[in-house]
């Protein structure tokens, strides 16, 4: 055993090597294609060894213009636009975008639309939390979680797809209210479906909390400091997860939320646990929220009745799906032709909002969501930012992953949660 | 003629310096306390939403003295293009009297409570620089990228002031207002594309072309 190639001899742990060996720092590069980096992120990192010495993000590779593209477009059908952004919450996307616009406009969506509005979102915050708990799941190797993870979204969206038509981005939170009502019977699908996602959390809370394997990949990995997540801007999950319980819907209440009764869960670990631990607390509150505005629904419209603001087509579902009523084709094409007019002329030149700037901010699934919009009254925006909150958490990437392991490093990626849609816009 | 904003929208408060005595009331002196502790001579309070004016040349200072007077969070950073060149709609109301300019916004927020500012400072667009914040807050750096490489504003002392989502080799700055969006540039806007001449108007080219067919 004295000739060994120390290469070779490093294998046996009975030969003692004491041979230094040449470890150059290497590049590595990962994505935009990697299972991952949850879409086309990509990272460049500098390992020595297994460590990691540098990370940068690199981000565009989603990029489609939506701020430009919705200064082309009517208020209306900017909705349409910022709902793609972060895809995984397209309702906060819709409603940030509708309250701007609302209140430049000086309206409030009906009653019932703010209920459904809530409710929709503490749904899509639920479904989006699954999402992070199966791809986290899968990026630690606990594969059947990223099953059970999707199969349970799935869930959420059937109800989303009763209630929009559609499974994601589906532009309904309008500038008013909602484009249609609740369809029949969903309040009992939501309330069954509550009780069904309680008891699964649970099963994952029983599969993961105290699994060995699940603390020692996320248990003191990914720290960031309270400190540098202020400056840095990170928001949601990731600061409660520090220690400080900023949330938006008790900092700065839209849509009713001082009255409803919920929990901002925090810990103060700011480790990856931390932050699984505080999402986890936050899809059992959600369902507490969700379960308050099925309690709270009372008939009535679901649109301002103001026909300079309203949307003028009703929607209805058909025996193809939803579309258009067919009685209000009726009624715009062979009964009424003012109506057919004012019917186009809402559609093609939109509504005029007075002039105004304004930031309207809500509490999307991965933080801070605010939307800044700016009315030249005229019938486009003249400029609508999104301040989305995984570009800013995305950012802090680096600070949480140098200096640790490489396979830490992915653990951390997914206790972050970016969205890339909402990063790159 | 003389209708006062607040009557207008009930979400309207104080616009320029006057402090009203209603319940916006509370946001109008927010923002003027904010404006005397960062040396700002002009704020607004309009739609619940502050704004505080700060020349660029104090930029950075103004926004570290917000940011030790009780608003830590770093929100975000972006900017604005004032510009009589609008390719739709009816424009500005009155384009002529616009100032063209392209404006930095910064938004900080407090971490107790729901306070929170927009800071703005103007920048010239024949000269368009203004300092960086990264010096102030590390989160920065990738809005004032995404801000420089979008409006081609340069940020002094940015440590990488590298475009953060454009190709190297991209030209223009998609999100200045003379950019023109290409896919509204190919196609005319919905809804002027089938327009049926006036009757009694002289027939277009189409109509004649539908008359070749029938005939």
């Amino acid at each position: 055993v004295t000739q060994l190639d120390p290469r070779v001899a490093m294998h046996y742990s009975e030969v003692a090597v004491s041979v230094e060996l040449e470890t150059p720092d290497m590049t590595l590069n990962i994505g935009p294609q990697h299972p991952s980096t949850h879409g086309v992120l990509r990272l460049l990192l500098e390992l020595d060894g297994e460590t990691v010495i540098s990370c940068r993000p690199i981000v565009g590779y989603l990029h489609t213009g939506i701020e430009k593209n919705v200064e082309y477009r009517t208020w209306q059908q900017g909705v349409t636009y910022v709902t793609r952004a972060d895809y995984l919450a397209p309702f906060f996307n819709e409603l940030a975008y509708s309250l701007a616009a609302e209140r430049l406009l000086g309206i409030e969506a009906p009653p019932r639309a703010t209920v459904i509005r809530v409710l929709l979102c503490e749904l899509n915050r639920v479904a989006s939390h699954f999402v992070w708990l199966a791809t986290g799941g899968m990026e630690l190797g606990a594969v059947s979680v990223m099953l059970y993870g999707f199969r349970e979204r799935e869930l959420i969206l059937d109800i989303f797809e009763a209630v929009t038509g559609l499974r994601m981005n589906h532009a309904f939170i309008r500038i008013g209210g909602l484009p249609m009502d609740l369809p029949e019977a969903a309040e009992e699908r939501i309330r069954d479906l509550i009780g069904t996602l309680r008891g699964r959390i649970g099963e994952y809370q029983a599969l993961l909390s105290d699994n060995p394997i699940w603390l020692e990949r996320n248990r003191g990995v990914g720290v960031l400091s309270a400190e540098d997540a202020l400056a840095w801007g990170v928001t949601g999950p990731l600061l409660r997860a520090a220690g400080v319980p900023k949330d938006i819907r008790k900092d700065e209440p839209y849509c009713g939320y001082e009255t409803y009764d919920f929990d901002v869960p925090t810990r103060t670990e700011s480790d990856c646990y931390a932050r699984y631990q505080v999402r986890i607390e936050e899809m059992y509150e959600s369902l507490r929220i969700v379960e308050q505005c099925l309690d709270r629904l009372e008939p009535g419209p679901v649109m301002v009745e103001d026909p300079k603001v309203r949307w003028p087509s009703q929607l209805e579902v058909g025996p193809d799906g939803i579309g258009n009523s067919p009685a209000y084709v009726k009624h715009i094409m062979e009964e009424s032709m003012e109506a057919l007019i004012h019917h186009f002329k809402i559609l093609t030149q939109g509504v005029e909002v007075p002039e105004g700037e304004i930031y309207q901010v809500v509490e999307a699934p991965r933080g801070e969501l605010g939307l800044y919009v700016v009315s030249d009254g005229t019938n486009i925006p003249y400029r609508v930012h999104m301040r989305d909150p995984s570009f800013a958490n995305l950012q802090s990437l680096p600070r949480m992953i140098e200096g640790g392991l490489i396979a830490d490093a992915i653990a951390v990626i997914a206790s972050v949660d970016p969205v890339l849609g909402g990063v790159d816009r | 003629v003389t209708d006062s904003p607040s009557e207008a929208n009930p979400e309207t408060a104080a616009a320029g310096n006057e402090i009203p005595e209603d319940g916006a009331g509370a946001l109008a002196v927010f923002a003027a306390e904010l404006a005397s502790v960062v040396g700002a001579a002009e704020w607004s309070a309009e739609f619940a939403t502050v704004h505080v004016s700060v020349d660029r040349e104090r930029w950075r200072e103004a926004i570290t003295a917000a940011r030790d007077a009780g608003l830590p969070f770093f929100s975000w950073l972006s900017a604005i293009d004032w510009s009589r060149q609008v390719s739709v709609g009816e424009s500005v109301e009155k384009p002529d009297e616009m100032h063209e300019r392209y404006q930095v916004l910064a938004r900080l927020s407090s971490v107790t409570s729901g306070d929170g500012a927009l800071f703005v400072a103007d920048v010239p667009k024949d000269d368009p620089w203004i300092d960086s914040l990264v010096p102030v807050f590390g989160g920065a750096a990738w809005h004032e990228r995404e801000a420089a490489e979008m409006f081609g504003i340069d940020f002094r002392d940015h440590p990488n002031l590298v475009n953060l989502y454009l190709p190297d080799q991209f030209e223009g700055y998609p999100l200045r207002k003379s950019f023109p969006l290409l896919s509204r540039e190919v196609k005319p806007w919905p809804g002027t594309v089938d327009v049926e001449g006036m009757p009694g108007a002289a027939p277009s080219d189409d109509d004649a072309e539908d008359v070749g067919e029938e005939g």
